[in-house]
């Protein structure tokens, strides 16, 4: 085997892993990594929980103050 | 339509409306296509609205049962006024509230002073002051005068509020179904919206003849003590 073959053995695949280093330095950490925001999501759910406690909310103050009318002339 | 009929019929349409805003919720998660450009966020609409429109037919009712009972002095009209009076300011604040929620996300920013928002928030503290007015004063019967009056000057700002985009140059988008042209929705989005608007409109002529009811209540109750004392 002459020494120009080894070198090439032994150089190629060294090439390569230096490649694929340089590749994942230049690449984020996966804590980095932009994610997908959920903020719409949750901001629909908040809109859709506001009406849910506003008008139950108005429905069980109508009805507490209506027993409490009713008993007051029941009395 | 006697006490009970109110009760009952104000009782049925709530049922109604609550499996009404299930069937909303459903068709908005399930069921509707998503919009392009602003993504799930465009389903706030389909709460705010309708939230808009009711608070708008409240304070509209409000006014008018004021004005009425300006002019024939019937306490049934003041009571009517007095329970729709305080719908809309459950729906104006639920509109008040989904709003700023889409607005972070459409605009960046929760509030903004352009001239929508401000005359709404503006109609909403109107209504606020129609509270006010009716605790405050002395004289009850003064109260409920300087109330009404209140809610016809309330009711004067709806217009200005729907027009408001037209007008200025605003933030807020335009019409998409009251407008001269044809409505600007897909069909599926269109249909939830108006299922949506019968839902909320369902929900509040139930509660309202329900609160309506328990002002007759009230006052028959107060009528027995005036009674009971003479």
């Amino acid at each position: 085997m002459t020494t120009m073959r080894k070198v090439r053995i032994f150089a190629l695949p060294l090439f390569m892993l230096l490649v694929a280093a340089t590749d994942l330095a230049g690449q984020l950490p996966s804590s980095q990594l932009p994610t997908q925001s959920l903020k719409p999501y949750w901001h629909v759910f908040i809109a859709y929980a506001i009406v849910i406690v506003m008008v139950l909310g108005w429905v069980v103050s109508i009805a507490r103050r209506l027993t409490r009318v009713e008993a007051q002339l029941g009395e | 339509m006697s006490g009970k009929g109110i009760r009952l019929t104000g009782a049925a349409l709530t049922v109604l409306g609550l499996l009404g805003l299930i069937l909303v919720y459903w068709l908005s998660f399930f069921w509707v296509s998503t919009e392009v450009s602003q993504g799930i966020a465009q389903r706030i609409f389909y709460v705010h609205v309708p939230a808009a429109w009711t608070s708008f037919l409240a304070f509209g009712i409000a006014a008018f049962t004021s004005g009425m009972y300006l002019w024939l002095r019937d306490e049934r009209l003041d009571r009517a006024a007095l329970a729709a009076a305080e719908g809309g300011m459950v729906f104006a604040t639920i509109m008040l509230l989904t709003g700023p929620l889409w607005g972070k996300i459409a605009w960046g920013t929760y509030w903004t002073w352009d001239p929508r928002l401000t005359s709404t928030l503006l109609l909403w503290f109107i209504f606020l002051g129609y509270f006010m007015v009716r605790t405050g004063t002395e004289n009850p019967e003064k109260g409920k005068r300087f109330a009404a009056v209140v809610a016809i000057i309330g009711a004067l700002d709806i217009p200005f509020i729907h027009l408001s985009v037209v007008w200025f140059r605003t933030l807020h988008p335009d019409p998409v179904v009251l407008k001269p042209e044809r409505p600007t929705l897909p069909a599926d989005m269109l249909t939830l919206l108006l299922v949506s608007l019968g839902v909320f409109t369902m929900l509040f002529m139930g509660l309202f003849l329900l609160r309506y009811a328990l002002e007759n209540l009230r006052a028959e109750a107060q009528a027995r003590s005036r009674e009971a004392t003479a």
